[in-house]
């Protein structure tokens, strides 16, 4: 079941009152009537070019709106997906007032919730644990980035060739196949595709196929400059990518889908590992190797 | 307080004078099935098969005011008492036939918040550490007083 949000009754409170005035203040500030509701309902890449500091009020309550690549959620979407503690949303809300209509009173509504949603340590369900899981070994291989492309010769030679078409393939076959095979393929397909953090998450996931792409394209022209420059970007990219998906949109997503769905997918995602076999554990291995030989390498030179 | 915390005599009768109006009249039955014991239940009858599956602590439906419409509604179900039932050796491979050959879709086990009900949970593990198929199992506790403490996947 969703939990209670307070965000709606909120929202329906502001626009009965006309906005975030009290009934006083709102007679002495007719020409300047803040419009909070007007704000929350404009994507937030918008509301952080007409208002950079939103940008700041936002990093501080622990919501990287200001480094996504796609920025096209709505601002109210955004409060109500991060599932901030009642204290949390307050704070921010305010913050964002006195923001963009500085000077202004503020009378925020009292909001009440019976569960705190964002809770430290969480335990996913089944199938969405199984996707965290799988973001833990792609981020080993990321985590083996930097050393491994400050390490590179220039031109590359063939070993170099041999180990980058080997993170290539790792990338598109255990990432983005196996793995984006029970993400974009199955769990995805629960919501609706026009929801602007699942049309976000594409986007992500089409740039690093990009940087993929070029990366690629680079270590076929020996070209170390470019294969540097696409494997940094792909792993910042995704670095945080995973970040915003482990934090905060599945556990959105849990939150939506009902026990007999979850059940649906998990069985969903046994057929896709039995599809895919033995080389998603051939994969497991080699990060393993990979770690090994770059930990001994990193030890040998300090 | 000493004893069994399962047996242990608590009068609630006050604090359930001062909680919120009984809804009154005439709520629907979402129980879809007969029998509900798990000693008396087949897990291969039709309701059970690829079913969202509820096995319930006896005392849990007593314990929920909202019990039909917000844990039993949509799921099959089957009821045992960890503490006092004889033969729970039947329960495990019962469990078990159903995530092998009813082919449930979820498990969910209620138990109460005392530590002999824990029992349950533990016979659905043993289940599914002996079915050949997975099935997602969630554990959910519930309080004296009719209180959800915890729901978690295990």
């Amino acid at each position: 079941m969703r939990p209670y949000s307070p965000f709606a009754v909120f929202l329906t409170q502001v626009k009965s009152n006309g906005g975030w005035c009290s009934d006083s203040e709102r007679v002495s500030n007719q020409t300047h009537k803040a419009d909070l509701t007007g704000l929350l309902n404009r994507n937030i890449k918008e509301v952080m070019a007409a208002h950079p500091a939103v940008g700041e009020v936002l990093q501080a309550a622990q919501i990287g709106c200001a480094t996504c690549a796609a920025g096209n959620c709505l601002f109210k979407d955004i409060v109500e997906i991060h599932a901030l503690s009642p204290e949390q949303e307050t704070t921010l809300l305010r913050r964002v007032a006195e923001t963009v209509y500085p000077g202004q009173p503020v009378d925020l509504p009292g909001l009440q919730r019976k569960t705190l949603t964002r809770t430290g340590a969480h335990k996913f369900a089944p199938p969405l644990q199984e996707l965290v899981d799988e973001h833990k070994v792609i981020k080993r291989v990321l985590a083996l980035i930097p050393q491994f492309t400050c390490a590179l010769g220039s031109p590359l030679n063939t070993q170099e060739q041999q180990m980058l078409y080997a993170i290539v393939d790792f990338v598109r076959n255990f990432a983005d196949r196996f793995h984006h095979a029970k993400e974009e393929d199955l769990l995805f397909k629960y919501f609706d595709p026009g929801a602007a953090i699942l049309v976000a998450m594409h986007e992500e996931h089409e740039l690093g196929r990009a940087h993929i792409r070029s990366a690629l394209d680079g270590i076929e022209r020996g070209d170390t400059t470019c294969v540097r420059k696409h494997l940094t970007a792909y792993r910042e990219l995704l670095t945080e990518h995973i970040r915003k998906e482990d934090d905060i949109l599945y556990p959105w997503m849990e939150r939506q889908l009902t026990d007999a769905q979850i059940g649906r997918l998990f069985a969903q995602f046994r057929e896709v590992d039995a599809k895919f076999g033995d080389r998603p554990a051939g994969y497991r291995t080699w990060v393993g190797t990979l770690e090994t030989k770059y930990n001994n390498t990193a030890r040998k030179e300090t | 307080m000493e004893g069994c915390p399962g047996s242990r005599m608590m009068d609630l009768r006050k604090e359930q004078g001062a909680a919120a109006p009984v809804a009154t009249g005439s709520l629907e039955s979402q129980l879809a099935q007969w029998p509900i014991q798990l000693h008396l239940i087949n897990p291969q009858a039709p309701y059970y098969q690829n079913a969202d599956v509820l096995l319930a602590a006896d005392c849990v439906a007593f314990a929920l005011g909202n019990f039909h419409s917000a844990h039993l509604k949509g799921k099959s179900i089957a009821i045992a008492c960890p503490k006092l039932d004889e033969g729970q050796e039947i329960y495990v491979d019962k469990i078990k036939a159903w995530i092998d050959d009813a082919k449930i879709n979820t498990l969910t086990v209620m138990i109460m918040q005392v530590p002999c009900c824990g029992g349950l949970l533990a016979l659905a593990q043993e289940a599914a550490q002996k079915a050949t198929r997975k099935v997602p199992i969630k554990c959910v506790v519930v309080g004296l007083r009719g209180d959800i403490l915890e729901e978690s996947w295990v």
